[in-house]
């Protein structure tokens, strides 16, 4: 066991840091939440600025081969993840950067690669994931959203929803029945297409908080060129196990805790209540006590996962046991911060709020990553079944 | 960074996993519940042939230089099967040997511990039952080349075999509870002294040791006088790494048994382990599982590097001792009525899971530091 980092990692981590601490310097104040880069234009801006920042540093294509512009390893990306979480940074696109690229890189042909990969690395190109249907959530493959080969084209029609941020991407990813005649798991191609494309309609969906990162994309005889998947055709399921298991160590979002923790510790420092701070109140550091406990549990179940990603040896169980851990613990720390805020704990970000009123935001947006990404209830079928082997059920 | 194990520690986890289920089964721990000493002097000195007292000592005290990672890998092991006895108390009563005694004293007693002639144990807490130093009340009055002892010690782990009870004293009442400790080094067949074995959920011996004008000579303390309480916290901070090793060892066994139990227990014309409602708490407990024992690699990785890691053991210790307690009941929920049977081997870890949660701190202890290390004032 060896967990330290060499002196080129530690160099690098530094200079990732450094990158983060500055940009933070020129973050909008409207950005609070990590959705609210959908949303707001200021964030959204920022977040393009990030994007490009972090393009010239080559650090959208880090762990990638270098043929294809890549600098460093896997654990630099870890490395990146941290600082970003930490200091709250967007300008790496979710879809594009952290899903969509290595998935190429494992499993489209040269010629998708060629075409696509640049845009990413550039930060040029913003993606978004076309997958959920209004019947289809955690029994995805049941989707009915087809794409008909036509020719050189495929067309599409149906509805996909729940696609974060799809009014702002450019090129969306999905998965569309290709062969309704053919069986569950292996009637599905994963295809790439243009947002622009006509045909396409997208609407926003209101959040349970009035905001709107996510949408509805509908689809009306949509013409797609057919040499745009990846993977076989037909065997789109298959891209999408390879897609669902990039990226899910969750380090960004852990460190954004570590972050939010340090943060609600000096709150609980300075501000008095009965005459004393908070910090004395012995309800309130055991409970704080506890979180940092559970959450440096995730921080390091996290780099158990990286560690094993960057071996190549992803196990799905560490993977899906890190997300629960880590997305559950949000929950927890969202309950407990806005507990520990008191009536202020309700306040939206303005004067009122303590702390930009980021807790308040968090009441809301921790069930984004228990409910997406597989909610936890399949991620536990996951472990039961493919980890422990435990009898499944049909 | 790698988390793996190295080779030589695969070794060791596979030759004491081995030894354990060989020499320790248990039909032996039950016999040994049952038992006055509570140990097995025969697997004692087999346990001594392999080096274990003595493995994480340095070779020129006979030790065999080990690191105390590798003690983890061993203690793992020994939580998975499951070793009535004095063998952690020993470990972890050298620590402070190691760290503050003299030549002399490392020379006197390191080496016999290392052969398993020397049984050791620490003797910390008191009527109070806490942890820190405003609990150490038992008296040490210099008395010519002598310290004379008074008061008595509870919760002493195996003190009724042990040949030597290192005593954390006061000799003097300062400004604060830390100030005015001192570690002796008593041997436990001085006059004066009188030990019981209290009645516990793990019956796992542990003793109230009465001090009754107990003369130990002041070649026999340990450190600096008065100025003992940081040796102590070392070893609690070391003690509860070591624990949770063993922890682990015994959590894992708990979700083994669980899972491969409920592919076996057929109802509803069905194995258990096929209900959802099952499944989805056992997928809880690997999960529990995982934190657990990449938490407790991270404190002992940085233990074995030397690098300050107060925060990181006591992290580990509150967190695995509620996995263990919470994770081992779940065991027991799962299996039904037939882990309530004392025949049963999980209420053998469920009883466990209490000892180890108040050996070397229990979680409210270990929380405190926690909130002081995040910066709470």
């Amino acid at each position: 066991m060896d967990l330290a980092l060499t002196e080129e990692q530690k160099a690098r981590k530094q200079e990732f840091y450094d990158t983060c601490k500055e940009l933070d310097k020129k973050k909008p104040a409207t950005l609070v939440g990590a959705e609210d880069i959908y949303e707001d234009d200021a964030s959204w801006k920022y977040n393009v600025y990030c994007a490009k920042e972090f393009a010239r540093k080559g650090w959208l294509a880090l762990g990638w081969p270098a043929q294809y512009g890549g600098k460093g390893d896997m654990m630099d990306r870890v490395l990146f993840s941290e600082a970003r979480g930490y200091y709250g940074i967007p300008g790496v696109d979710i879809f594009g950067v952290q899903m969509l690229a290595p998935t190429l890189l494992q499993a489209a042909s040269e010629e998708i690669k060629k075409e696509f990969l640049p845009g990413i690395a550039s930060g040029d190109v913003m993606w978004c994931e076309l997958w959920s249907e209004p019947n289809a959530g955690s029994d995805l493959a049941t989707l009915t959203t087809t794409a008909i080969k036509k020719g050189d084209e495929y067309v599409i029609n149906g509805q996909k929803t729940w696609n974060t941020g799809a009014h702002k991407a450019d090129w969306g990813f999905g998965v569309f029945k290709t062969d309704p005649a053919a069986k569950k798991h292996h009637n599905i191609t994963f295809i790439l297409l243009n947002m622009k494309t006509p045909g396409i309609t997208v609407r926003p969906i209101a959040y349970l908080d009035g905001h709107a990162p996510y949408c509805e994309v509908y689809f009306d005889d949509v013409h797609v060129p057919a040499n745009n998947i990846v993977g076989q055709e037909h065997e789109g399921w298959a891209v999408v196990n390879l897609l669902a298991g990039f990226e899910r160590s969750g380090i960004s979002e852990i460190m954004s805790m570590v972050r939010g923790l340090e943060d609600l510790v000096n709150f609980c420092n300075k501000t008095t209540r009965h005459g004393r701070p908070l910090a004395k109140d012995p309800l309130i550091r055991d409970r704080l006590a506890k979180l940092a406990c559970e959450l440096e549990a995730a921080r390091a179940l996290a780099y158990r996962v990286a560690d094993l990603q960057n071996r190549n040896e992803m196990s799905l169980m560490d993977a899906s046991a890190g997300k629960i851990f880590f997305s559950e613990l949000g929950e927890r720390f969202a309950f407990l911060a806005t507990d520990i805020l008191g009536p202020y704990g309700q306040v939206k970000t303005s004067r009122w709020a303590p702390l930009d009123g980021v807790w308040e935001k968090m009441f809301h947006e921790h069930f984004i990553t228990t409910v997406s990404m597989g909610t936890n209830e399949i991620q536990r079928n996951i472990i039961a079944w493919y980890g422990l082997g435990l009898p499944r059920i049909r | 960074m790698d988390l793996r194990f190295t080779e030589t520690q695969e070794i060791l986890k596979k030759m004491a996993r081995d030894f354990l289920a060989t020499e320790c089964p248990k039909t032996l721990v039950r016999k040994l519940e049952e038992s006055k000493e509570g140990y097995s002097p025969e697997v004692w000195k087999k346990m001594a042939e392999l080096g274990w007292m003595g493995l994480i000592m340095p070779e020129e005290y006979g030790g065999m230089g080990y690191t105390f990672q590798d003690l983890v890998v061993l203690l793992e092991e020994i939580g998975r099967n499951i070793l009535p006895g004095p063998l952690i108390a020993t470990i972890t009563s050298a620590f402070p040997i190691l760290e503050a005694g003299t030549e002399e004293q490392k020379k006197e007693f390191l080496p016999r511990i290392a052969q398993g002639q020397l049984i050791f144990t620490t003797a910390l807490l008191e009527a109070d039952g806490v942890f820190d130093a405003s609990g150490i009340a038992v008296r040490a009055a210099p008395k010519g080349d002598d310290f004379v002892l008074d008061g008595t010690k509870l919760f002493v782990e195996m003190a009724h075999v042990a040949n030597y009870i290192l005593c954390v004293a006061r000799t003097k009442t300062g400004t604060s509870p830390e100030i005015g400790i001192t570690i002796f080094i008593v041997d436990s067949r001085t006059p004066g002294i009188a030990c019981e074995v209290m009645p516990t959920t793990a019956a796992d011996k542990l003793c109230e040791v009465r001090f009754k004008n107990v003369t130990v000579p002041k070649k026999n303390v340990l450190g600096k006088i008065d100025q003992g309480w940081p040796v102590v916290e070392t070893m609690l901070r070391k003690g509860a790494i070591a624990k949770c090793a063993e922890s682990v060892g015994a959590i894992e066994t708990c979700v083994e048994m669980t899972v491969a139990y409920s592919k076996e227990r057929v109802q509803y014309d069905r194995p258990i382990g096929a209900f959802q409602a099952l499944q989805h708490k056992m997928a809880d407990m690997w999960t529990a599982m995982e934190t657990s024992r990449y938490l407790l690699y991270q404190a002992a990785w940085m233990e074995s590097e030397g690098l300050p890691c107060a925060k990181e053991a006591s992290m580990a210790k509150a967190y695995v001792n509620d996995v263990y307690k919470d994770l081992s009941k779940w065991a027991v929920r799962l299996h039904g009525a037939i882990a309530t049977s004392a025949d049963h081997d999980i209420p053998l870890y469920y009883r466990r899971s209490k000892a180890a949660d108040v050996s070397f701190g229990n979680s409210d202890f270990h929380r405190e530091i926690v909130a002081q290390k995040i910066g709470l004032a």
